[in-house]
């Protein structure tokens, strides 16, 4: 310090030394010219690094409501819960969602994986959640549902998934029935330039590949992998999936952005288990593909006006093949001379599926003066399905569907914000509806807010529901009278199925209490048309086609009326800097309200389930996890079977490392620690004690 | 540190005092200038804005008749300037860069200035403390700090990304930030690769990140990473630009052309009797405060209007009036 004061006195000093030299040379009034070379700044700061002009990178599109202003109740699960699970498969995440059932499913057709609802109403496809991807829809429009295993992404790549719990018409569509989910990735930018990801455990190995990087104004980022499941014990239930996507953000100008999307997968899947089905869909292996591309145009019009167009295509294909077994024996027993005059011993099935979906949509945000923020948007939306064996025929069928909603936010006061919105929609199946919401948040203090809120959403029957015509059918050699064909009718839909529709009421609080983070909510949702299955009684053939289950031809419906009440509970209690509890919990049960739901409708939802998760972060790089999941006994629909009470206990080791430029982490993971044989979704499905270890390096 | 500061201050003031008090007793030795030059690197608006406000506020003072002269260096080869009878203002970088290189005997008075190129600047030309000043871009850090205690008084753990420039500075920062009873959390980049991890180290432990002007880490390429990774974390940032908070920054402190103006004309006309004997570089001394309401809102943070914090903040500004001090670094 001292020197720094001998400087700068010698430099007033020198300073006024100047000045006397200078006044003996008072006539040299010169004009000595200085070149203007331009000034190397090297890596010194200019006032560009000050008042240059900057991306503007926080849009009202990119900025949500904060969780107190927020309609709905939200769970948020970020990178850091992600990686502290130890999770390799994306539905094992919404264990820790208050309300969400998943269970592992080993299915025999068409399979999914994993069934993941929310508050109940559950079959292998469960159709009533909205699952976007970066805003792209995948759910199947066949069956409803998400095939989870077959979406081209990574979990290295998600940055965090936002699931709102409740209906959210207004600002998802129609799909947003009980819950949305909505996965969002990392953008380039913020991705490390390499990154290799490898797992190794109980019947699974997987290896990853990604680079991101920059040229100019354009941040790309690329990955690949494979997946090797082998599935559960005793089914054949195998996946193994090649995947690559991309992803790049091009930044046209200061207020024009452009994002790009690529993805593709493909790999062949086990399916078919004799326990179920023992004569048509047999222990086979068929392929699946799928791709999709996505373009987004970010406009920034002003600090609170922002316009977006998107638009995607996705493309899914399950190439399966299977030939029944010898059919004579079993037809022999309603008759022995017609098993004779079959014109084959079996039949051969093409269950090919393939679906399209093209979905634009425009979204416009625009605030009015300093309380009004307002969003509102049209989207069109057509779904090509191609499924000879479930539709009946070789064409491709066309779903057309076209949008418009609008969501208000205002605050009138610093404590009290009103949400109000409403979908408009239309499409083939159910013509047009509209479905409006309103909520109400009380903020007394900033770390206080409670919500009291109505909405309502409305649930498209699914082709299954609306469009299959499913059977088997094998000609014969006779003549009239006697039958030339023999069929079993699985599934007639009639069709004209109205939209199931739900009304959700809630009181929520979301807040904060010392280091606690606090978001509770009781609701009661009330849901009319349950869209369901029944026995087809108008159902007739032709004289001369002999049907098999006269009395067991099913067709979706509307029936029955249910409510659905509850409370869900979810906490973050930050102990210490490095250790963090997770504690979540809810409480439910189904009553059927008016009668005509379908069996064990009331159980499909198991009424508690609890998760919990404890982190702690060891000096020296070390971190644990503790996790517990406990879901009481359910039985779900469709292909469901009534399951016990499970117990699972999870932990995590990890060790972080720091070699250079080389960053990594070396963990391992026991999943179901006690290794309890328990079963999920239906009894087919055991659950066993399995463990992985994971190494992943950037550089 | 702030102690250090005032005694430097106080010796500046003592020795500026001798140095005028030379120039009284022998008033033929200093000549005093008649007009002013302000060189200006490019057209820019905020150049623009100055040398009109500028204009205005010496127009407004009736005691002085400086003639006001525009050179726009993108548009000379040479700089060429009346040497001895001009005060030169050099806006920008450049321009100061190229002014400094006149005839000491020429005083220059850059604005639009970070505080380390005007040190680097210094070292590396002919000139000296008297000859050569700046009202710099650098908002004091006492005044960034109490602009963050004035928004958000909760904030404990504050977070610093800094770059190889900006680790100079820590010491600094660090002393005054204590004094604001914060408990300044650092993470040091070497290369730009190291940006997003250690950000998110930081993020995890700090309420909120103040960002400290730094050739590598806050560039116009790191912007969208560092508010996008920032914002998933719910942790508000602190920029020190306007520029900044529409990018999506929480709020900052920064200084309009016509501010910067009105303190350049404050020492043109003060410093005219003595041209060799410019006031040390200071710190922007009039300034205004920049919300983004829409990132506030987003994060649940509630946030009075930009003129009331403003006053505010002159309140406690009144409380400690060595705010206009800046650090000069040892020059060779």
């Amino acid at each position: 310090m001292a020197r720094r004061i001998f400087n700068v006195g010698v430099a007033l000093i020198a300073a006024g030394y100047g000045l006397v030299t200078y006044a003996g040379t008072t006539e040299d009034l010169d004009t000595r010219p200085v070149p203007v070379y331009p000034v190397e700044l090297k890596d010194d700061l200019s006032e560009q690094d000050y008042l240059g002009e900057l991306p503007r990178v926080l849009t009202v599109s990119r900025l949500s409501q904060s969780l107190a202003d927020a309609p709905s109740a939200v769970t948020v699960i970020d990178r850091a819960t992600i990686r502290a699970s130890g999770a390799v498969d994306i539905p094992e995440l919404f264990r820790l969602v208050p309300g969400m059932y998943v269970g592992v499913n080993a299915g025999y057709v068409y399979n999914t994986n994993h069934a993941v609802s929310f508050h109940g109403m559950n079959t292998a496809y469960p159709g009533n959640m909205q699952v976007l991807i970066n805003g792209r829809s995948v759910y199947t429009p066949l069956f409803g549902g998400v095939k989870w295993s077959e979406l081209p992404i990574a979990l290295m790549d998600i940055e965090r998934i936002e699931i709102t719990r409740g209906p959210n018409a207004a600002s998802y569509g129609a799909n947003a029935f009980a819950a949305t989910v909505n996965i969002l990735t990392s953008t380039p930018s913020e991705t490390p330039a390499n990154t290799v990801l490898a797992t190794h455990g109980n019947g699974r190995n997987e290896a990853f590949y990604r680079h991101a990087g920059k040229a100019g104004d354009l941040a790309y980022r690329v990955t690949t992998g494979y997946r090797q499941d082998d599935g559960l014990d005793e089914r054949n239930d195998f996946k193994r999936t090649r995947f690559a996507n991309a992803q790049a953000d091009y930044q046209l100008n200061l207020s024009n952005n452009f994002e790009f999307e690529f993805g593709l997968a493909e790999g062949a899947r086990g399916e078919g288990n004799a326990q179920e089905d023992n004569t048509i869909f047999l222990p086979r292996t068929k392929q699946i593909n799928n791709y999709y591309g996505l373009a987004r145009w970010k406009h920034h019009l002003s600090e609170t006006t922002d316009f977006q167009l998107q638009a995607y295509h996705s493309y899914d294909r399950s190439d399966d093949e299977t030939t029944s077994v010898n059919l004579r024996p079993l037809i022999a027993l309603i008759s022995p001379i017609l098993a004779a005059s079959l014109v084959s011993d079996s039949i051969y099935i093409n269950n090919e599926v393939i679906t399209e979906r093209t979905d634009i949509e425009a979204q416009h945000i625009f605030g009015l003066g300093a309380s009004i923020r307002a969003v509102w948007g049209a989207s069109v939306r057509q779904d090509t399905t191609y499924a000879p064996h479930y539709l009946g025929n070789k064409k491709t069928d066309k779903f057309d569907l076209q949008r418009l909603f609008g969501h208000v936010e205002w605050r009138p006061h610093t404590m009290w914000t009103v949400n109000s919105g409403a979908m408009l929609e239309h499409n083939d199946f159910t013509g047009t509806d509209i479905s409006p919401r309103a909520s109400l948040n009380f903020k007394p203090h900033p770390n206080h807010a409670l919500r009291l809120g109505i909405s309502s959403a409305l649930r498209t029957p699914n082709y299954v529901e609306e469009k299959f015509d499913q059977k088997y059918a094998i000609a014969t050699t006779l003549v009239a009278p006697f039958p030339r064909l023999v069929l079993q009718q699985v599934l007639a839909d009639k069709g004209n199925v109205n939209p199931e529709q739900i009304i959700s009421k809630e009181l929520g609080y979301v807040g904060k209490l010392g280091s606690v983070q606090l978001d509770a909510r009781i609701f009661s949702d009330e849901i009319t048309d349950v869209i369901r299955f029944n026995e087809r009684t108008d159902f007739t053939v032709p004289a001369d086609v002999l049907l098999v289950n006269p009395t067991n031809v099913d067709t979706g419906l509307n029936s029955g009326s249910a409510k659905v009440e509850g409370l869900e509970l979810q906490t973050n209690w930050k102990i210490t800097s490095k250790t963090n509890v997770l504690l979540n919990h809810s409480h439910i049960r189904i009553r059927e309200t008016h009668n005509g739901l379908e069996r064990n409708f009331t159980k499909s939802m198991p009424v508690n389930t609890l998760s919990a998760m404890l982190t702690h972060d060891f000096n020296n790089g070390w971190d644990a996890t503790l996790a517990y999941y406990q879901t009481s006994e359910t039985t779900q629909l469709g292909d469901g079977d009534p399951v016990d009470l499970i117990r699972r206990t999870d932990v995590r080791l990890a060790r972080k490392f720091n070699a250079g430029r080389w960053n990594g982490e070396l963990s391992g993971v026991i999943e179901n620690l006690f290794n309890d044989h328990y079963q999920e979704f239906a009894d087919y499905n055991t659950l066993k004690r399995r463990a992985r270890i994971n190494v992943r390096l950037d550089f | 540190m702030l102690t250090t500061h005032y005694k430097i201050n106080r010796f500046i003031k003592l020795l500026t005092s001798l140095a005028i008090a030379l120039c009284l007793l022998v008033p033929s030795f200093a000549q005093a200038y008649t007009g002013i030059t302000i060189v200006m690197s490019a057209p820019t608006e905020s150049n623009l804005e100055f040398v009109e406000a500028f204009k205005a506020e010496l127009m407004s003072t009736k005691s002085t008749h400086l003639r006001v002269k525009l050179i726009d260096l993108s548009e000379v080869e040479k700089l060429v300037v009346a040497e001895n009878s001009e005060l030169v203002i050099a806006l920008g970088v450049k321009a100061m860069g190229v002014s400094s290189k006149l005839k000491v005997t020429t005083p220059v008075l850059g604005v639009f200035a970070p505080l380390p190129t005007f040190n680097s600047q210094l070292a590396n030309s002919r000139r000296e403390l008297g000859n050569f000043s700046a009202i710099v871009l650098d908002q004091p850090y006492s005044r960034r700090f109490s602009l963050i205690r004035t928004i958000m008084p909760e904030v404990k753990n504050l977070g610093m990304l800094l770059g190889p420039h900006s680790t100079e500075e820590m010491e600094d920062i660090r002393e005054t930030g204590e004094d604001a009873q914060f408990n300044i959390l650092q993470e040091n980049i070497r290369q730009e690769s190291e940006l997003i991890p250690h950000l998110t180290t930081l993020l995890a432990v700090s309420d909120a990140l103040m960002a400290v002007p730094d050739a590598m880490v806050y560039t116009r390429e790191t912007v969208q990473p560092i508010l996008l990774t920032s914002y998933r974390y719910q942790k508000p940032v602190f920029g020190f630009s306007q520029t900044y908070v529409k990018a999506g920054a929480l709020a900052a402190v920064y200084s309009t052309s016509k501010q910067l103006a009105k303190q350049a004309a404050e020492i043109a006309i003060k410093s005219q009797q003595a041209p060799g004997v410019l006031p040390p570089p200071q710190a922007p001394k009039y300034f205004s405060v920049a919300v983004n309401y829409q990132v506030a809102r987003s994060l649940n943070i509630q946030i009075a209007d930009e003129n009331s914090i403003h006053k505010k903040m002159l309140g406690l500004e009144k409380l400690s009036p060595d705010t206009l001090t800046v650090t000069l670094k040892s020059t060779p």
